[in-house]
């Protein structure tokens, strides 16, 4: 593969688009309401494996309503619940049987604001596998490890593992608290606006590091940064409210196209600084 | 500057001191009570204490010397029981109602919380009496660790729920985004992070209680003699305080104010630990600088 970049030219995933994917997740007419208000309406995207998927779209368009609906975290809003489809690998994740534990290891997140918790960087991202039962400490050591050499932060903290993870900059504690989304082994990372609290060499670092993840996991990331979008992504859905005010795809395609090409009016104004 | 933008300054000005000499006044009105009665009681009580006061019985009347080694054993005794028994059920409660603030339980449990703390503490007296001392036919450290038990829970509750919502709901959504289960979340990642506030109530609540007289007169009694037995009347401190405050002796009095020197500064101390604890186990974790 690419020989490792420096900070200054972030890999291009140019070659994405020609390669072709199957489809990891596949979103059909899903809506969202909380109590009676519909916050998402009829969104249908399928989403490629080992593929950066970007939402974008002003603030209040519901992007991270729908990412959360994702992994099931809406159902911790009281009075939230979702109509239509979300079906990862075949299997619909909002049937009855389903099991949110499950949903929520298969499909990890990161949030906005680097939320490690009060523990050691070790305890940090041992708490996912610990969950599940992995008990031995040379199996944690390994897990550990290897979840902070995917997210980068390795080397940097190699020596100081049982220091508190609060004691980490910025950026290095997203890179932990994607670290601990790894260490439970999922398919798809959910990324929140991973990089909005993050200076801009620790938001470099935070996208080559979705260059290497990319190569195993699908990664959705949701984003106001339009740079970012077209830096990062393969595929860019773009929403905006409509006269509901709920939340809708108007475009989804491959990113070069959109930022581009794009088919709809008010994407393209979006995606070049007309408004939002 | 003309005239009249130079009068509005002035009067600006004298309005912004006119009310931060109300602020300071009402600070020190907050402040002087408790300077005056902590400096009264050591005044009065310091010459009294003597390294004996700590490890002897006291002495009957008119016979120098004497210590308060009964009530220090008693107070322990009770509140230390009572602790015991109301802090897991006021945390687990707290963080019930924390969790499901809208639900109707939840309600219930500030609603009832509410009432409990509005109870005078001598009504819970006559409860704890009627609920042990009568069926037990005899008072005892029990009945009296029951009734500061009553005492101490709504503090415990409010205090916890208080403090689990402060926790940021960042990380909580993290442990959950896990595919952790609430009740593991509650434990592993909310509970430590509220720590500081827990210690808080929990301080709060013996400080209240190991304070209390009026309640001891039903259950614990009293006894001038040391008893670590649980099923037996004990003596604590505040009760002590106002036997000898009560009574028509000078060398009582000054015993009283002893008393009351050693309660405020013991509850003093075990704060002050408390404390140190929170602060060396949060520098070890990184939560404070």
């Amino acid at each position: 593969m690419q020989p490792s970049m420096g900070l200054r030219t972030p890999p291009v995933r140019s070659d994405a688009e020609s390669v072709p994917s199957a489809t990891k997740m596949q979103i059909e007419n899903l809506s969202i309401f909380y109590r009676d208000f519909r916050a998402v309406s009829n969104v249908s995207l399928s989403i490629g494996a080992q593929r950066i998927t970007a939402i974008i779209g002003p603030s209040g368009c519901g992007k991270s309503t729908l990412l959360r609906a994702l992994n099931r975290m809406n159902d911790l809003v009281p009075g939230s619940h979702a109509e239509g489809q979300i079906i990862l690998d075949g299997q619909p994740l909002y049937a009855r049987n389903v099991d949110v534990v499950d949903v929520r290891r298969r499909i990890g997140m990161v949030f906005q604001r680097p939320n490690p918790f009060p523990k050691s960087i070790y305890d940090n991202v041992a708490y996912g596998p610990r969950l599940y039962g992995v008990r031995s400490k040379s199996n944690l050591d390994e897990l550990v490890e290897k979840s902070l050499r995917q997210a980068a932060l390795w080397d940097e903290v190699r020596d100081k593992l049982h220091q508190s993870g609060l004691s980490l900059s910025g950026g290095q504690q997203q890179r932990l608290c994607i670290a601990r989304a790894l260490a439970v082994e999922p398919e798809v990372i959910l990324m929140d606006e991973p990089a909005s609290a993050l200076d801009p060499i620790s938001t470099l670092r935070i996208e080559e590091l979705m260059h290497d993840l990319v190569k195993d996991y699908t990664i959705i990331i949701v984003t106001h940064n339009m740079q970012q979008a077209a830096r990062v992504s393969d595929f860019t859905a773009m929403m905006m409210i409509d006269e509901h005010r709920a939340g809708r795809v108007i475009e989804y395609n491959a990113t070069r196209i959109i930022f581009t090409n794009p088919t709809d009016r008010r994407t393209e104004d979006y995606v070049t600084g007309r408004f939002g | 500057m003309n005239h009249r933008s130079i009068r509005r300054q002035i009067w600006r000005k004298s309005i912004n001191s006119v009310m931060l000499a109300l602020c300071g006044a009402a600070a020190l009105a907050v402040v002087a009570p408790l300077l005056l009665i902590l400096g009264y009681v050591v005044r009065e009580g310091l010459p009294a204490i003597t390294p004996q006061f700590f490890t002897a019985l006291p002495t009957p009347v008119g016979v120098p010397g004497g210590g308060v080694v009964n009530a220090l054993a008693g107070s322990l005794m009770t509140v230390g029981l009572g602790l015991v028994m109301a802090a897991p059920v006021g945390i687990l409660a707290g963080i019930y109602a924390a969790m499901h603030p809208d639900n109707p339980f939840g309600v219930l449990i500030r609603f009832g919380t509410d009432v409990i703390s509005g109870v005078p503490s001598i009504v819970m007296g006559i409860f704890a009496y009627t609920l042990v001392v009568l069926p037990q036919r005899h008072f005892s450290a029990l009945s009296g660790g029951v009734v500061l038990a009553f005492i101490m829970l709504p503090t415990l509750t409010r205090t916890t729920e208080e403090m689990i919502r402060l926790v940021p709901s960042s990380l909580r959504d993290g442990s959950l985004a896990l595919g952790a289960p609430e009740w593991k979340t509650t434990i592993d990642v909310l509970l430590p992070a509220a720590l500081n506030g827990l210690v808080t109530g929990i301080m709060l609540a013996v400080a209240r209680a190991a304070g209390e007289a009026a309640p001891m007169m039903f259950t614990a009694f009293g006894n001038p003699f040391i008893n670590l037995d649980f099923t037996q009347p004990v003596e604590t401190l505040p009760h002590m305080i106002f036997t000898y405050a009560i009574s028509p002796y000078g060398d009582w009095h000054g015993k009283a104010w002893a008393t009351a020197l050693v309660l405020i500064t013991l509850i003093l101390l075990l704060n002050v630990a408390a404390r140190l604890l929170v602060w060396w186990r949060g520098r070890r974790l990184g939560l404070v600088r």
